[in-house]
């Protein structure tokens, strides 16, 4: 019988999530603010297509109406706009919460790690909007959350709160695959016919690898030219990158495997298996990024639904947290 | 030693008036000595350091908002002879032993009332006293596992116990981490002498909370309770947690079934508990007998504990022994309870619920430190010769009011000891709380945690007032 309380997965599942999501956000800034560097500035940019990845347009327009999504705006509320409640800012304090009071199943210098960067983020994040001090700041949010992970894979104990930690991970991370998949290289696929972007689709799709710090393992694993359905593939299929989204998904069968109630967590983890196998079938590489789109979206509504399966089995006993 | 500044007419805890070291201090006297001041705040900045890394805080609470503080430690630790220390355990141990029996008569035969030692009235207006707790029986007739019991020493070297705080007494993570330090600080002082381990505390702790499951229970389950990260001793909660391998629950994470059983809420399921080491105050425990808007408590929680399927360390209503009037009276229980006479001094206490002993209170408010029966953290004390005519006044008036909620007694000479202080090293007042727990045996912790009043000439020692600690030897 476990006794890792409710309480404390809940904690530890979204801190985990949190976490993941302020470190791939921080990347995605990066990545993107380096692609519109190498633009020629004849080439007009729309920074649009970040709120877009991370889901944050109605977010964006709640807090700045109908203002125009400038480049200072978009970047400030990625990251350190409080009421963005997907800014790097706001996760990075909301995972600091949690693990405020988790600490004792957490290795010791776990917390540490945490909490320090919540200290530089909460000074540094309004000037880090500025491009100069931009990615020195993703770095080191990124580089961080990279710390932790170290601390965790090398000190923790492989017990159901490390599981309940690497299912929230996983799951936040195939999450954003997603995103960047159904939106850059939909918006990208869309437009492939159009002479605007054509020339300058190449260093596009670095941007789009480069935003999952993919693309030093997709020229190893492909040692091909950068192209679309390569690059789809890849980032949808290859099992042994780590942010891809089949590798996720093991990753989730693996947790789950390790945590009690498998019975009720099978059925929407096979849900979700099934529909990436499929959609990886179906070989959108070539097709309209529409259907990318769509396809990407179905899949994040069985994550969601994963997600609810998670809370069910295990939170749903215990007091409500922070989520 | 770099040049201490003294103060005449007060005990030295490490040096004899002439300024000679007393002999179980000597060998820190001797290390002091080859230290220059510089080198001494280095120490306690490193120490400082420590604990801010350590994350060993507490928290104050002003405007409604919580701070956390660095735990305010002084480097300069304080020494105790072995020989007499063993004495104080053995007061400490018959003190605790009287104190559980009387506990456990109050609330079952109440033997101490028919043979008129203690007086009926008392009870009844005792605060703290649970009437819900009466009829039950905990195992080993233990009420108290855990108390802290407050000593002080006078001018003439008379140690006193000053109070005994057994409802939810803090400190022991403290003790333990200032052990830490000053290992790290004084590496080489522990080789060459021998200085009594603190460490075994919370193994101890584990013993005793175990011992106190139902023996059905093969493999019992302890939780320590905590009423969250809002609390002051937060740290020290998380702490014993995880020394003991112990889980550290919420109120929220507890539930009572059907059975009368107390489980947590666990990613498996329900777990049932058989042990919890309570840090939350009676009052807050049970919304369904105490107070009923308590978010803290486990509603149901009395129930399960009064059919025996769950032990409460401290047991409910185990605060009414935790009472400046109770304690007034606790040469009377040593001799009643176990036919000894004392082996540790209560201080002279005069009891206002008695018009002679209050007469002589207000006839004598100047000289005497004035204490209200339930405050706790050194509030509501009013220090005679501190205190302004409009404050002894008031005084007055409140005993006048309450006389029954008032003792006072004469204001001692609390004992120094060498502390660190912006101008060097200089004399502060000094308490010391050791821990007694009790279960089928009993254990005393090898001194405890020296509490110092950091200000100048003051004696509130309490870390909310301004008060600080230091580590404590017992030295062979």
């Amino acid at each position: 019988m476990s006794l890792l309380l409710s309480r404390a997965a809940e904690r530890l599942y979204w801190a985990a999530r949190y976490l993941e999501r302020a470190e791939d956000t921080a990347r995605l800034v990066r990545a993107y603010t380096e692609v519109i560097v190498d633009l020629p500035t004849t080439v007009t940019t729309s920074w649009a297509p970040l709120l877009a990845v991370v889901g944050g347009e109605q977010a964006f327009s709640a807090a700045h109406g109908r203002s125009d999504a400038g480049e200072r705006r978009v970047i400030q509320f990625l990251l350190a706009e409080d009421s963005n409640p997907g800014s790097v800012a706001h996760c990075v304090r909301f995972a600091r919460d949690n693990l405020r009071t988790t600490r004792e199943v957490l290795p010791r210098e776990a917390w540490q790690v945490v909490n320090d960067l919540f200290l530089y983020v909460s000074a540094e994040a309004g000037a880090g909007a500025a491009r100069s001090a931009r990615s020195r700041f993703c770095d080191r949010v990124v580089g961080e959350v990279q710390h932790l992970d170290g601390i965790l894979s090398s000190t923790w104990s492989r017990d159901e709160a490390y599981e309940l930690w690497r299912l929230g991970e996983a799951l936040e991370r195939a999450d954003m695959t997603t995103r960047v998949l159904g939106v850059r290289a939909a918006s990208l696929l869309a437009a492939r016919s159009g002479a605007e972007h054509g020339d300058h689709a190449e260093v596009q799709w670095m941007g789009v690898l480069r935003s999952l710090s993919a693309l030093q393992m997709y020229q190893r694993a492909t040692r091909a030219p950068i192209e679309s359905a390569e690059v789809v593939r890849f980032l949808l299929s290859h099992r042994a990158f780590p942010r891809s989204v089949a590798y996720c998904v093991a990753r989730l069968r693996a947790s789950l495997g390790a945590l009690p109630h498998v019975e009720r967590t099978l059925p929407a983890l096979e849900e979700l298996e099934a529909l990436v196998a499929a959609v990886a079938d179906a070989g959108r590489g070539d097709a309209d990024g529409v259907a990318l789109d769509a396809d990407m979206d179905r899949i994040q509504l069985r994550l969601h639904a994963l997600d609810a399966t998670v809370a069910d089995a295990f939170f749903a006993v215990g007091a409500a947290g922070p989520r | 030693m770099p040049e201490v500044q003294t103060l005449a007419g007060f005990w030295d805890e490490l040096r004899h008036a002439d300024g000679a070291p007393r002999p179980a201090a000597e060998e820190l006297v001797r290390q002091l000595s080859g230290l220059s001041l510089a080198e001494l705040r280095a120490r306690q900045a490193l120490a400082e350091l420590d604990i801010v890394t350590m994350g060993i805080t507490f928290t104050v609470y002003s405007q409604g908002n919580g701070v956390d503080r660095a735990w305010p430690f002084d480097v300069i630790p304080r020494v105790i002879a072995a020989e007499e220390w063993r004495r104080v355990e053995q007061g400490l141990v018959q003190r605790l032993r009287a104190l559980n029996a009387f506990i456990d008569d109050l609330y079952n035969d109440q033997r101490v009332i028919a043979a008129g030692v203690f007086p009926a009235e008392l009870l009844k207006e005792s605060a703290n006293y649970r009437p819900e707790c009466r009829g039950v029986r905990p195992r080993f007739g233990v009420w108290a596992h855990v108390c802290g019991s407050d000593l002080v020493r006078d001018r003439d070297g008379t140690l006193y116990v000053l109070e005994d705080n057994l409802r939810v007494p803090s400190g022991v993570s403290y003790m333990l981490e200032n052990r830490a330090i000053t290992k790290r600080a004084f590496a080489d002082l522990f080789a060459r002498q021998s200085i009594l381990p603190v460490d075994a505390c919370t193994d101890e702790l584990k013993r005793v909370l175990t011992s106190l499951a139902s023996p059905e229970a093969a493999e019992p389950t302890v939780v320590v309770l905590t009423p969250g990260i809002y609390n002051s001793a937060y740290f020290e909660h998380s702490y014993l947690a995880q020394r003991m391998g112990a889980a550290l629950v919420e109120g929220a994470d507890l539930m009572v079934g059907e059975d009368d059983c107390v489980y947590m809420r666990t990613i498996g399921g329900p777990a049932k508990v058989d042990v919890i080491y309570r840090r939350v105050d009676d009052s807050f425990l049970d919304p369904e007998v105490f107070r009923p808007d308590s978010q803290l408590g486990v509603a149901g929680l009395m129930r399960a504990w009064r059919s025996g399927n769950v032990a409460i360390a401290n047991a409910p209503g185990a605060g009414v022994a935790d009472d400046k009037v109770v304690y007034a009276w606790a040469p009377e229980l040593i001799r009643f309870y176990l036919g000894e006479e004392p082996l540790l001094a209560n201080v002279p206490t005069y009891r206002c619920v008695y018009p002679d002993e209050r007469r002589y209170v207000l006839d004598h408010l100047r000289e005497l430190v004035m204490k209200p029966a339930n405050e706790s953290g050194g509030h509501g004390l009013v220090v005679g010769d501190c205190a302004s005519r409009s404050e002894l006044d008031e005084c007055a008036a409140r005993i006048e009011a309450e006389p029954r909620n008032w003792v006072a007694q004469p204001i001692l000479s609390l004992s120094v000891a060498p502390t660190l202080t912006g101008r060097g090293i200089e004399s502060r007042h000094v308490d010391l709380r050791p821990f007694v727990l009790s279960g089928a045996g009993h254990y005393v912790t090898a001194g405890g945690l020296t509490r110092v009043a950091l200000r100048e000439g003051s004696l509130v020692v309490n870390s909310s007032q301004g008060g600080g600690s230091k580590d404590t030897w017992v030295v062979e």
